[in-house]
């Protein structure tokens, strides 16, 4: 489970970015007292525009970022107190491909195996479980500069999930891909809900969203604005699609932010 | 400890199959610096051979009868009918090497017992000119001076009332050491930093800018273990760089035709046990030094090319303490032992002329290693902040 309490991102601002974004305020909120719970079993969408501060949301879920206030309780464990034992808990995956341009797929996931203190044997047998489920095994002894963007895509899949970690989070996962890929990270997402994972994930793209989406958050410039299961949404919204709902709910929000709760 | 090793193994991995890297720190070092010093000086000798057989085109103004054959020699081809000025345009045409003038009052003087004056007009970009003519002239004033004693009858003795027997009780390996000890830190503490140089900006701003570091910062491993990791990872590429610069040289100059013995000599001594230990003392924690000051540096770079502009002008800052080892008076002492860089170059060149001060190289060691781990923790602290390792 990941338990977001009332977190914020508070960035101060230099005099060069004050002038760039034309204001007297000492101090921007990326995000600003967000609180959601993800359940396991359950895929937990986190929509927004672009600079909605979805992405600093997942960064401080996954340690990466430290919140200015709040805290998050991933799988039982602080971010605050215990970051390290949150981290053996989650998977990361961003949509921009991120790998070792000189290393290879079998190369990469090992060293990621190795960081999570993974047994030989554990991980051989996952790594023989993902390679077979993604298709890996003809390109694995490549280097990445040699893969093409939907390759590079399921090797970052593999080396997310070797570990086989409870909690998975997802930043715009399919950005960019070709349809057979991103269906493959669809249907992985959609197995990971069967064996009880908690999955978070970001997206742009709406019919993912549909598909696969159980609870539902929106954030607009770093306030969350409606937050419930996405059966009440469509029920609330069943006159509209996703899309033109998203905006509507988007548009009608003010400072004071609306928000719906679960 | 492990998670330590994971990543030095996996950088080590990545950056020796990075071109640039294995140029800076193996190819360059173990080919091209040797390449260097056999071609240079192979190339040095040959043309100083060549200038030395070529025959000189000279032009004799006033010459007296008597000293007519002085220059007749298959060494000179002497011009004629020209003055001095035609002579001296010859020359700026290299159509003529050089005019030897004797003054007018040559003779005269010469008889009277005093100075006689010739003037030489020559370019002094003209390789060995000058001492090959000076030692025409200088065999025809020995003649004039042996002249001289016979005529006043004094023995050639009374005019020389001191003579200077040098005893020089400097060791050849003193000597050498001292002499050219400086150049060999200059070069290898040179491509030390080099080599240390493309890792710190591949293993710290590449990652950041390729997005890697994103997903290494989810792992369960702490910052510092995966910083140290990378440090090592840095500064075992700048070892092996600054090794096989050491070992290019030395084994350049062992293959140098005509290489005096007493350099054969100390060059085998810096292949012995006790110089490569003294030497790795200074040269592991100068490696960490650089690993940890660069990746410090790079880390707040947004992209590779904004860390090499910060870099690159790091480099003249290094040399420019190995240069100052070099230059002969400046020495290894109390206080030129805790001047990174200097320090090492001077120390080095103690080392191998064998005049180190054992507590004043303990002090070099001692003062390295407490910069390589304050500007490691430093590199921690800005590997610590949020705003450094994101893009």
């Amino acid at each position: 489970m990941i338990d977001v309490q009332n977190v914020s991102k508070q960035y101060q601002l230099s005099n060069k970015q004050k002038k760039e974004l034309q204001t007297n305020d000492t101090s921007v909120f990326a995000v600003n007292k967000v609180s959601l719970t993800c359940q396991p079993g359950r895929v937990f969408s986190l929509l927004g525009a672009n600079g909605a501060g979805k992405t600093t949301t997942l960064r401080m879920i996954s340690t990466i970022l430290k919140p200015t206030e709040g805290d998050i309780i991933v799988g039982g464990e602080s971010i605050l107190n215990n970051p390290e034992k949150v981290r053996s808990k989650i998977g990361f995956l961003t949509g921009s491909t991120n790998l070792y341009d000189r290393l290879t797929p079998g190369e990469i996931v090992k060293y990621f195996a190795d960081l999570h203190g993974m047994d030989k044997q554990k991980f051989e047998h996952r790594k023989q479980l993902l390679f077979d489920q993604l298709n890996i095994n003809d390109f694995a002894k490549k280097r990445i500069s040699q893969l093409s963007t939907g390759m590079k895509q399921k090797v970052s899949i593999a080396r997310s999930m070797i570990h086989d970690p409870a909690i998975v989070i997802f930043d715009e996962p399919t950005s960019g891909l070709d349809v057979i890929t991103a269906h493959s990270i669809i249907e992985l997402i959609k197995q990971c809900r069967q064996e009880g994972k908690t999955i978070i994930f970001s997206s742009h793209i709406m019919s993912e969203v549909d598909l696969l989406c159980d609870d539902l958050a929106i954030i607009s410039k770093g306030k969350l604005i409606y937050n419930n299961t996405m059966t009440n949404f469509r029920n609330e919204f069943s006159h509209q699609s996703l899309t033109e709902a998203f905006i509507e709910i988007v548009n009608t929000s003010t400072n004071a932010a609306i928000v719906h709760q679960a | 400890m492990n998670t330590v090793f994971t990543v030095l193994k996996k950088e080590l991995t990545d950056t020796l199959r990075d071109k640039r890297t294995l140029l800076s720190a193996i190819i360059l070092p173990a080919i091209v610096i040797p390449l260097l010093i056999f071609g240079v000086t192979k190339l040095q000798k040959s043309l100083m051979d060549k200038a030395g057989e070529k025959p000189l085109r000279i032009a004799l103004i006033g010459v007296p009868a008597t000293y007519q054959n002085t220059f007749n020699d298959s060494k000179y081809k002497l011009q004629q009918n020209l003055t001095v000025a035609t002579g001296k345009d010859a020359i700026q045409k290299d159509s003529l090497d050089a005019v030897v003038e004797f003054q007018p009052d040559f003779l005269t003087k010469v008889n009277d017992m005093k100075s006689g004056e010739v003037k030489l007009y020559f370019k002094s970009t003209n390789l060995l000119l000058y001492s090959r003519i000076a030692e025409k002239l200088d065999s025809l004033k020995a003649e004039l001076l042996k002249g001289r004693i016979q005529q006043l009858k004094i023995s050639e003795q009374a005019l020389t009332p001191l003579v200077i027997s040098k005893q020089d009780i400097a060791s050849p390996k003193e000597q050498i050491g001292k002499l050219v000890g400086g150049f060999l830190p200059y070069i290898f503490i040179l491509f030390c930093f080099i080599g240390c140089m493309y890792p710190a900006i591949d293993l710290i701003t590449g990652e950041k800018e390729k997005g890697t570091m994103e997903t290494l910062l989810t792992v369960p491993a702490s910052r510092f273990k995966i910083l140290v990791g990378k440090i090592i990872a840095i500064s075992l590429v700048g070892l092996c760089a600054a090794t096989m610069t050491i070992l290019g040289m030395v084994t350049a100059l062992k293959l140098l035709p005509d290489i005096p013995k007493e350099f054969l000599g100390v060059l085998n001594d810096m292949l012995s046990l006790k110089f490569v230990a003294m030497l790795y003392c200074m040269l592991i924690p100068l490696s960490i030094f650089f690993a940890g000051m660069l990746s410090a540096m790079v880390i707040s770079a947004k992209s590779f090319k904004e860390a090499q502009s910060m870099v690159t002008p790091m480099t003249f800052v290094i040399i420019i303490p190995a240069i100052l080892a070099t230059i002969p008076g400046i020495e290894l002492n109390w206080q030129t032992s805790f001047i990174p860089v200097l320090n090492i170059a001077l120390a080095t060149k103690e080392i191998i002329a064998g005049t180190i001060n054992i507590w004043q190289y303990a002090v070099v060691v001692i003062s390295l290693i407490v910069l390589a781990l304050v500007t490691a923790f430093f590199s921690y602290k800005q590997f610590s902040k949020e705003s450094m390792v994101l893009k």
